[in-house]
């Protein structure tokens, strides 16, 4: 009863709500105009749809470190002793009938090419949802692109967001000290971004791993050095634009009158100036991410052995195995070889991979034009 | 502030990056072990390996029994590897800058690749390549500005209209496509669907430019009795220049100089659609803030056609924020050359790149090698934008 009439008495005063600190009060205000930006909700629901897969890879069932591969049995029934995982195909155009249920059709001459499959009767997307991924259509083994794009999240992920999160840090760190302090340290910070970012990303990432990772053949050691490969190419941007930032920022009224105050260096830092520099950076990091998994695919394009195995199911190995020079020559021979007959693109192998990385990049780059919007007060509308 | 006085000072800028690059390369190079460093440094030795110790079959054994290289004494002792590392560093400057950038290994994946490479010097074999690159760099290079600058400023004229937007998705795909994936999707339309540009060889006329990509281009039957001339084969006889078109035209085969060009089209284009995205905005922007300038209002206050004014006024001055850009731009610009160079099989800085990565043991002459090169490329290309813009703004030269 006590109970009942306190809590009576304490509706019936006006409710006191305490209120939030500015930092929230600016996240409300910067959440009130970015939920505006239709463009910027689109990036945002696709980077959850993202974060959503990056949980649910942890659970899927099957070898993350390696991307599955099956075999086509090319006309004959499934050998469910095999060694290797197979999948039934058959090749219509040559006359022959399904060995069994379940079984795909094969384009002439490339045994290992199969296109997306749905299976309509048990309703579900069938073993190969994204087609295959071959390296050679003419040999049977292949690989499964969808398996690997999903698996795939959490090494995307992990490496884009570990890459950005440790280059912005010290990116931040070098900005803030050369903008704030000036003079002999500023120079010396600058010219050394100028050294970092005058050679190409690519190369850089490359002589890096070359050099201090040839031996490295553990998946973590590996992933390690590429992540710190990536941080020393990556943090001179970072550096320039908290500079530039810290530049206008310390000359404000506030950090004068901390100044007055008796405020020490450090603490003006700490507490005045970063907070106040930072806000750009955040989105050239979310602009970042989605570039990393694109750095990742070109390198591995080219060659270039970043990951403990080649056909290590990361996005961007994905899409540079899909379209590597050997595997369009294989395509193209075949379709030369049958001299005017319709010849079938094997179209799933480059959209898949190449709609991920896509998808990736361009909501992270909605998602930061929004954010950059939101947050420069002269840019809302 | 004068102009010249303005470049000496630009090119004093230039040292400290030059110096620091290449201070990075000696950082790195000091991680690569001995043996592979030796190899590369002095080319593949002939009687003995570059190891530190080798059978005592081959030597006769010291003191302690065991037989220490003496190739490999002397090599360390060239490289100053048993002095201090200022010492070292001295050594690497100097071999840098005198261009003793090492030698192409005998097994690398450069020398299997390309069979005239192996053994040659790195300076030598990244010089018969560069002017492959230089020639993509130019189309590409002029393609990014055709496509960007105009489409830029009709964007920005028509500011949040449907040109606009379809100028943002432009961009947005252009920074999120890989642009392997666009030449790759491109390359499989061309040679099967379209035909490919064809060839116009007098000996192979009308064949696919693309047909043969993973072939030596041009191809040996393009030329009479199948023989390639004697200018054309790389690190035979000196050709005049090194650039096959220019080469191609002084010898009098137009021919081959527009298949060269017809056949570095669609890379360029891979590489430019890249780059103007980047540089769309950035021109759309710059025009947008020019446009809201003074001196803009007073144009078509006085009765000027709009045409004119967005032309004449606008366009040139917006034109100078797009030169500082351009510098930028390059970096991103000339990191794509190695994956476009591989996947259309061009000769260029970039294949070697890419087929010295491909295969262990790795050619660091050429890794190392082709980077100082890019990065130079890089640096030269910044100072003749700096100088340019300001030529064409002569506020700059006053700060």
């Amino acid at each position: 009863m006590a109970d009942e009439s306190e809590k009576k008495v304490e509706a019936s005063q006006p409710r006191r709500r305490r209120r939030p600190s500015p930092r929230i009060d600016q996240f409300r205000r910067t959440w009130y105009f970015f939920r505006r930006n239709t463009l910027a909700m689109i990036g945002l629901g696709i980077l959850v749809f993202f974060a959503a897969l990056f949980v649910s890879s942890f659970f899927y069932p099957a070898d993350p470190t390696e991307l599955t591969t099956y075999v086509a049995t090319n006309g004959n029934p499934v050998n469910p002793n095999a060694t290797q995982q197979q999948i039934c195909t058959y090749e219509p155009g040559m006359g022959e009938l399904p060995p069994g249920p379940n079984c795909y059709a094969t384009p002439n001459g490339m045994p290992s090419v199969i296109a997306p499959t749905v299976n309509l009767h048990p309703a579900t997307l069938g073993p190969l949802p994204f087609g295959s991924l071959t390296q050679n259509p003419g040999s049977a083994p292949f690989y499964d692109p969808f398996d690997g794009l999903v698996k795939g999240t959490q090494w995307s992920l992990t490496v884009s967001v570990g890459v950005v999160a440790s280059g912005a840090l010290i990116g931040i760190l070098a900005g803030v000290v050369s903008g704030y302090y000036g003079g002999v340290v500023d120079e010396v910070v600058m010219r050394i971004t100028d050294i970092f970012l005058s050679i190409p990303g690519l190369l850089l990432v490359i002589i890096v791993l070359a050099v201090l990772a040839g031996s490295v053949t553990s998946l973590w050691g590996r992933m390690s050095y590429v992540i710190f490969a990536f941080v020393v190419t990556w943090w001179p941007t970072y550096a320039r634009i908290v500079r530039s930032q810290v530049l206008i920022t310390r000359e404000q009224r506030y950090v004068e009158a901390a100044k007055a105050s008796g405020a020490r260096g450090g603490r003006i830092l700490r507490k005045h100036i970063m907070p106040n520099s930072i806000y750009p950076v955040f989105v050239q990091m979310s602009l970042d991410v989605g570039t990393v998994p694109l750095l990742i695919a070109a390198i591995v394009f080219i060659g270039f052995r970043l990951f403990p195995v080649t056909n290590f199911p990361e996005w961007g190995t994905i899409a540079a195995l899909s379209s590597q020079p050997s595997v369009l020559s294989g395509f193209i021979e075949v379709c030369q070889s049958q001299q005017g007959a319709a010849c079938t693109f094997p179209w799933w192998q480059f959209l898949f991979p190449g709609l991920t990385l896509f998808l990736f990049a361009i909501s992270v780059s909605f998602f930061a034009d929004g954010l950059r919007d939101a947050l420069d007060p002269r840019l809302r509308r | 502030m004068r102009l010249w006085i303005y470049i000496v000072r630009r090119l004093i800028m230039v040292i400290p990056v030059v110096v620091g690059v290449m201070t990075l390369t000696f950082l790195l190079v000091s991680a690569v072990p001995t043996s592979d460093r030796l190899a590369s440094a002095f080319g593949v030795s002939p009687r003995l390996s570059w190891n530190q110790y080798i059978p005592c079959s081959r030597i006769n054994p010291d003191e302690n029994g065991t037989c220490i290289n003496p190739a490999w004494v002397r090599g360390t002792h060239e490289l100053g590897l048993d002095k201090p590392i200022p010492y070292q560093w001295a050594i690497y400057m100097s071999n840098s800058l005198t261009g003793k950038w090492g030698y192409v290994g005998n097994d690398s994946g450069v020398a299997t690749t390309v069979s005239i490479a192996r053994g040659q010097p790195v300076l030598t074999v990244l010089g018969w390549f560069l002017p492959y690159t230089l020639e993509l760099a130019a189309l590409a290079l002029t393609m990014t500005l055709f496509m960007a600058v105009p489409i830029g400023n009709i964007a920005a004229v028509n500011r949040n209209r449907p040109v606009d937007q379809a100028s943002r998705i432009l961009s947005f795909s252009g920074y999120a496509i890989p642009d392997f994936m666009l030449g790759s999707l491109m390359l499989m339309m061309f040679v099967l669907v379209i035909g490919g540009p064809n060839v116009h060889s007098p000996f192979c006329h009308g064949q696919s430019a693309y047909t043969d990509f993973t072939g030596s281009w041009p191809p040996p039957q393009c030329f009479p009795n199948g023989v390639y001339p004697s200018w054309l084969v790389m690190g035979q006889i000196s050709s005049p220049t090194g650039f096959p078109t220019v080469d191609a035209l002084i010898h009098g085969q137009w021919w081959l100089a527009l298949d060269t060009i017809i056949r570095i089209m669609i890379p360029a284009f891979v590489i430019a659609y890249g780059t103007a995205a980047d540089l769309l905005r950035f021109v759309r922007n710059s025009m947008l803030e020019v446009l809201n300038l003074d001196f803009i209002r007073s144009a078509r206050a006085k009765g000027l056609p709009e045409r004119t004014v967005i032309k004449k006024h606008a366009g040139r001055n917006s034109l100078n924020v797009t030169i500082t850009v351009l510098g930028l731009v390059f970096v991103g610009f000339l990191g794509g050359f190695p994956i476009i160079e591989y996947l259309f099989d061009l000769n260029g800085v970039g294949i070697m790149l890419a087929y010295s990565v491909t295969q262990t043991p790795y050619d660091y002459g050429i890794i190392f090698g082709s980077t100082v090169l890019f990065t130079l490329l890089i640096v030269t290309a910044n100072l003749i934008v700096d100088v340019l813009y300001a030529y064409l703004d002569p506020r700059v030269r006053l700060g």
